[in-house]
């Protein structure tokens, strides 16, 4: 599904990534772990499309050039990146935000777009399963919500807009147990054979919930070790400091 | 260097001697100064002679002749109409109201007042003004239904002056809402250049509506002097998008306890347009509040003007006066003024003021871009949002529906 080769990354002028490697099938769960700084967030970032970033190397995204994809596009066909800090827009109301994104997404399909009734059901049934109180949604986007409440947020649209890969950025950070609990519940029910996800995380706990096939260690924008379930274990004992 | 203009007392019928000796004094007033520039306080940031010279050839006040029109009315919201053609009452339609509660006649230039403001757009209305509506509504009474006051403009005029008075007296206890609703289809240049009078008497309330139909070419100068009595509301909504260039004068004199006033502006500027809003609120008594928020987007090479002044005299103590003027600036090209002026005599008052601009914040579009929505819709949604604080303040369901719809055309570049 996601096969990047030999990927580089530099932002004015400083290298983050300096050729990493990493394929990801259909029904995986991959973990990148890593210390502060080894780029993780760059690598999902420049997943999503964000611009700023001078790249070289191969990104495939289901045999296509992802590089020749915009950002909306990437989502319309199945790339999704909850966000480390997911954004506040005032003045943006979520239900219409969630309805406008779900519809564009459906509309690049050729899927027919929902109507209010129907998208509100969807909304409710997805929003109870992570236990979002119905009131937030007629809120501001994230505006004046806690980080759990944001992260929260985030899961929910991976859930409406049902992408194909799926990438966290450090979802688990700011959440407490419960919380940490209620996510992983909602990545686990949808996660099944035909999607997959990148899991980018500091620590073991949330992998104590989501099981990954892989763990991979990113250290100065390499992966240099990968593993399986173990290795987050073994990591959280000894840390980082062999890799780096 | 000839003038871009020529206007003559003459050309206006049936004034009596005294009539047109007083407007001949008030043009030659405003002949030794001409249209005001930069050097005038009130227009720190516009040169309008220099805007006007450039975009007119020669500006006459002469007759217009009214030609039959067939007027496209508002479906979307039941509501009560004045018709005004070039500053001209055609007709007026009270449907929805009790007739006897409602009195409309023609603005009387015999009786009524001028302005006495010594601004030099004032004293041209003086000499030229014509046409125009006085509107009374009765003591305790309550409009069912919103009145739109339809200014249409006939396609024939061109590098014409259109000057005009309206007058509006809410009696005690009675309450209204006013769509002023500028309509024209014409590509040909003119200026009008008009003067509102707003009497709120005791325990009134007034919700008045400025927004456009279409984009014109045409330049206006509108000034609105409004007195407020005890226990009155007066809340200002300025939509005018779509003029090439608009200046809203607006002095709110706050003359008794409790008296209440807003002005609530949403702009989204685009091309070359520029509008001005500049106002003065005078607190003249204690205890009273006034509140201003001005929300501009700016794209293209358009630019708006805030100057906002809160004066508050020494006996009016609590008095409490916000203002506030936000901008969005789209284009490097686009540009965005703010000057606000406190003149506070009083000690114990509650007066703040603020202005930012800045540009889109390019994360948030990353972030809505990221869930699939396409760009133009990513900046159209921000823009909303942005305006949405002003939109959410907006009257009556069905009206505001109406707005925000209109709002929407206009933020999408009609």
């Amino acid at each position: 599904m996601l096969n990047i080769k030999n990927l580089e990354a530099k932002v004015d002028n400083k290298h983050i990534l300096n050729g990493l490697n990493l394929d990801i099938k259909p029904g995986e769960v991959h973990a990148i772990m890593g210390p502060n700084g080894s780029g993780k967030s760059t690598l999902a970032n420049i997943l999503s499309g964000k611009n700023g970033y001078e790249i070289k190397g191969e990104i495939k995204y289901d045999g296509q050039n992802l590089s020749e994809l915009s950002t909306e596009e990437r989502a319309q066909k199945g790339i999704f990146l909850a966000f480390q800090y997911p954004l506040e827009i005032p003045g943006v109301n979520t239900n219409v935000f969630l309805r406008t994104s779900l519809n564009s997404v459906r509309k690049a399909r050729g899927e027919k777009e929902l109507d209010t009734l129907n998208f509100l059901k969807l909304v409710k049934e997805k929003s109870s399963e992570l236990g979002i109180n119905e009131k937030f949604l007629s809120r501001q986007l994230n505006v004046g919500f806690s980080g759990g409440e944001k992260k929260k947020n985030e899961i929910l649209q991976m859930k409406i807009l049902q992408p194909k890969l799926a990438i966290l950025d450090e979802t688990d950070s700011g959440l407490d147990i419960d919380a940490l609990r209620i996510v992983a519940d909602g990545v686990n029910s949808y996660k099944n054979k035909d999607n997959a996800f990148l899991i980018i995380t500091h620590y073991q706990r949330l992998l104590d919930y989501i099981k990954p096939n892989f763990i991979h260690v990113l250290s100065k924008g390499k992966i240099v070790k990968t593993g399986n379930a173990e290795l987050g274990v073994e990591l959280e004992k000894t840390g980082y400091a062999n890799f780096i | 260097m000839k003038n871009f203009y020529d206007f003559k007392v003459d050309n206006i019928e049936g004034l009596s001697a005294q009539e047109k000796e007083f407007r001949n004094k008030e043009l030659d007033l405003f002949n030794k100064n001409g249209f005001p520039n930069k050097r005038e306080e009130a227009w720190k940031f516009t040169d309008l002679n220099t805007i006007l010279s450039k975009n007119f050839a020669n500006i006459t006040n002469d007759y217009i002749s009214l030609k039959e029109k067939k007027f496209e009315l508002i479906k979307e919201f039941d509501h009560n109409y004045l018709i005004v053609l070039d500053g001209i009452l055609v007709s007026n339609e009270f449907k929805f109201e009790d007739k006897n509660k409602v009195l409309i006649k023609e603005y009387d230039y015999k009786k009524q007042i001028s302005v006495s403001n010594q601004n030099s757009l004032n004293l041209l209305n003086n000499a030229l003004a014509t046409g125009g509506y006085n509107l009374e509504i009765s003591r305790d009474y309550k409009f069912k239904k919103p009145l739109v006051v339809y200014n249409y403009f006939s396609e024939s005029i061109k590098e014409k002056i259109i000057s005009y008075k309206n007058s509006l007296i809410l009696n005690e206890n009675s309450e209204l809402t006013i769509l002023n609703y500028t309509d024209t289809k014409t590509k040909n240049n003119f200026f009008v250049n008009s003067f509102d009078y707003l009497k709120l008497k005791k325990d009134s309330n007034l919700k008045n509506i400025f927004i456009n139909k279409d984009r014109c070419n045409c330049y206006f100068h509108n000034y609105l002097k409004s007195d407020l009595e005890q226990n009155t509301n007066l809340d200002t909504y300025i939509l005018s998008t779509g003029l090439k260039f608009n200046k809203m004068d607006i002095e709110i004199n706050l003359n008794e306890e409790r008296a209440k006033s807003s002005i609530f502006s949403a702009l989204s500027l685009g091309s070359e347009e520029h509008q001005e809003i500049k106002s003065s609120i005078n607190h003249n008594f204690k205890n009273c509040q006034s509140y201003q928020k001005i929300k501009n987007v700016l794209n293209d090479q358009s630019r708006g003007v805030y100057q906002g002044k809160i004066f508050v005299k020494q006996e009016a103590q609590k008095t409490d006066a916000y203002q506030l003027s936000k901008a969005l600036l789209l284009n490097d090209n686009s540009e965005f003024d703010a000057k606000p002026e406190l003149e506070i005599y009083a000690d114990d008052v509650k007066c703040s003021h603020g202005s930012t601009s800045g540009s889109i914040d390019l994360n948030l579009i990353h972030y809505l871009k990221s869930r699939g929505i396409p760009e133009k819709e990513a900046y159209q949604m921000l823009i909303n949002g942005f305006l949405s604080e002003i939109l959410e303040k907006l009257p009556e369901d069905n009206l505001k529906k109406f707005l925000v719809e209109k709002i929407g055309r206009q933020i999408n570049g009609y």
